[in-house]
């Protein structure tokens, strides 16, 4: 990482690599302070550490820094109450945090600003080539783990990477997730810019868009759903994207469509991937779900389905969970997602944690939530498994409806729609609600809730 | 508002009707094959629905309803003062 960055400072020290409210970061300010952390992170013994900052441009430089010193680094999620801090401290055995919040800092961790000043201590020249670092899960099915990498590993992907001109990339996953250290890692690969809003949130998503001149954006399905939630509502211009990429949850082909109508000057593409398997695989035809020349031999990443379920094996596999048994780099890995292939395509019927189990027949939400969201005046639907004490559960929906939309009839629709439907999939409890529940932009569903 | 056994009478005449049965019922009226004639499933809804409206349902608690009179009864016993 610290060799990304290096090279970046040499070539376009001057440009900005990180623009937030906060300010513009230069590639120059973001070595020099990278340089600091790493000279004192060696100075002060620090192997291991967690991260929790509000500022981006300072967890690009204690990333790099870490990785140069060779210290295992950790962003923790922002959202992470104290209570949780310590719960996540306790856990991954954390002696060490970085933190801007004051609080902490109160407490006995160390503050971002200690460790970003150059005290006079040597820099390490180089990384050591078993340089690593922790990526936690989102933990939208139980509590978060971690996931051990080596930069190495993933760093893989930057090969491809050649510097480009005129390019502003969204930050629109926070950093602790796998996804927002993908796209800080491209960003320093391709010497452009990091545009942070003021939150994670599409709303100010879309200011930042707005407000940079944003050319690049990268969200999850949900984060995309409600950014045009956004959009519609406020009745203000539409940015005019190049590329928008979708990933992280599985993306319906009504969302695809949807988000291309929208923005007609971006390509749309998704990605594929996950914390655990270290890499992304981008599809870009424009049609869900994964070509099954996927399936082929070949290549940093190849998949295979075994009983209905995608399993990965990939060079840029994670080193394992900590606390686990690690794992072997050329195993096969189940993926949780649920597949069936249809002609030429590996699609996606959900995650196999949100498999719903009706009376003992298995339902999947993603088809039944993929035909609602076509529904005039849904806005954002969730399908989920509500307990029920005669069958186990049932097929649950809720919805935000746009506004001006009679609910009766969009409940009509729904039970229509979905009417042709195996009985045990059709929707059996529709409850309309104001929002949804999101976990790092990512919708919660869950087999039952 | 009505009492909750009219509200629970007035869900299961909403819920029939949606499901295209018969609403006209009375509290001897079997809710299975020789009544209004619900599956399982349809079992499930109602009782789904039931918790929507009134907070919670007889079939949740382990009651075996088969009467629309046996729902309405299980509000009717919520009715009463405790001794």
């Amino acid at each position: 990482m610290i060799e990304l960055l290096r090279t970046a400072a040499a070539e376009r020290g001057e440009q900005p690599a990180v623009v937030s409210p906060r300010g513009a970061t230069t590639f120059a300010e973001l070595l020099t302070r990278a340089e600091a952390v790493a000279a004192n992170l060696v100075a002060r013994g620090v192997g291991r550490l967690a991260i929790l900052d509000d500022d981006p441009a300072q967890v690009m430089a204690l990333l790099a820094g870490s990785a140069l010193a060779g210290a295992e680094a950790c962003v923790y999620p922002l959202a992470a109450s104290d209570e949780a801090v310590a719960e996540y401290r306790e856990r991954f055995d954390h002696d060490h945090l970085v933190t801007t919040r004051s609080g902490l800092v109160d407490a006995g961790a160390t503050a971002t600003a200690d460790l970003l000043v150059d005290h006079g201590e040597p820099v390490p020249a180089t990384a050591p080539d078993d340089a690593s670092l922790m990526c936690m899960t989102t933990g939208t099915t139980g509590a978060p783990k971690a996931a051990r990498h080596l930069w190495s590993r993933v760093l893989l992907t930057t090969r491809r990477i050649r510097p480009v001109d005129d390019q502003m990339w969204l930050l629109a996953y926070g950093l602790n997730q796998f996804g927002g250290l993908q796209i800080l890692i491209h960003v320093v690969a391709a010497q452009t810019t990091l545009a942070a809003a003021e939150t994670f949130q599409p709303r100010d998503g879309l200011a930042a868009m707005r407000r940079w001149g944003v050319t690049h954006a990268s969200g999850t399905p949900t984060f995309w759903r409600f950014l045009l939630i956004e959009m519609d509502s406020d009745g203000g211009d539409v940015p005019p994207l190049r590329q928008i990429t979708m990933g992280g949850e599985a993306v319906p082909p009504a969302l695809l469509q949807r988000v291309a109508d929208r923005f007609p000057t971006a390509r749309v593409s998704q990605i594929y991937g996950a914390n655990e398997f270290g890499q992304n695989v981008s599809v870009r035809d424009g049609v869900a779900g994964l070509p099954v020349s996927m399936l082929q031999e070949g290549g940093d990443v190849v998949f295979k389905v075994v009983d209905g379920e995608l399993w990965v094996r990939s060079r840029a596999s994670m080193l394992g969970y900590y606390g686990q048994p690690p794992i072997d780099a050329d195993a096969w890995r189940a993926t949780g997602d649920l597949v069936e292939i249809v002609d030429d395509r590996i699609e996606f019927r959900g995650r196999a944690s949100e498999v719903i189990n009706v009376g003992g027949v298995k339902v999947h939400p993603l088809p039944v939530e993929d035909r609602i969201g076509q529904i005039p005046g849904v806005a954002l639907v969730r399908v989920f498994g509500r307990p029920n004490a005669m069958v186990g559960a049932i097929v649950a929906v809720e919805v935000v409806p746009e506004s001006g939309h009679d609910t009766e009839e969009i409940d009509a629709a729904i039970r229509a729609a979905c009417a042709d439907l195996p009985p045990a999939s059709r929707p059996r409890s529709i409850r309309f609600v104001e929002t949804m529940g999101t976990t790092g932009n990512k919708l919660t569903r869950g087999g039952t809730s | 508002m009505g009492s909750p056994r009219s509200q629970a009478e007035e869900t299961i005449k909403r819920f029939l009707s949606r499901a295209n049965k018969d609403a006209d019922v009375t509290a001897e009226t079997s809710l299975f094959a020789d009544g209004v004639g619900l599956d399982s499933l349809e079992i499930a809804e109602l009782s789904s629905m039931l918790e929507d409206d009134l907070g919670d349902d007889p079939f949740s608690v382990g009651i075996m309803a088969t009467t629309v009179g046996d729902i309405l009864d299980y509000y009717s016993a919520e009715e009463q003062p405790s001794a």
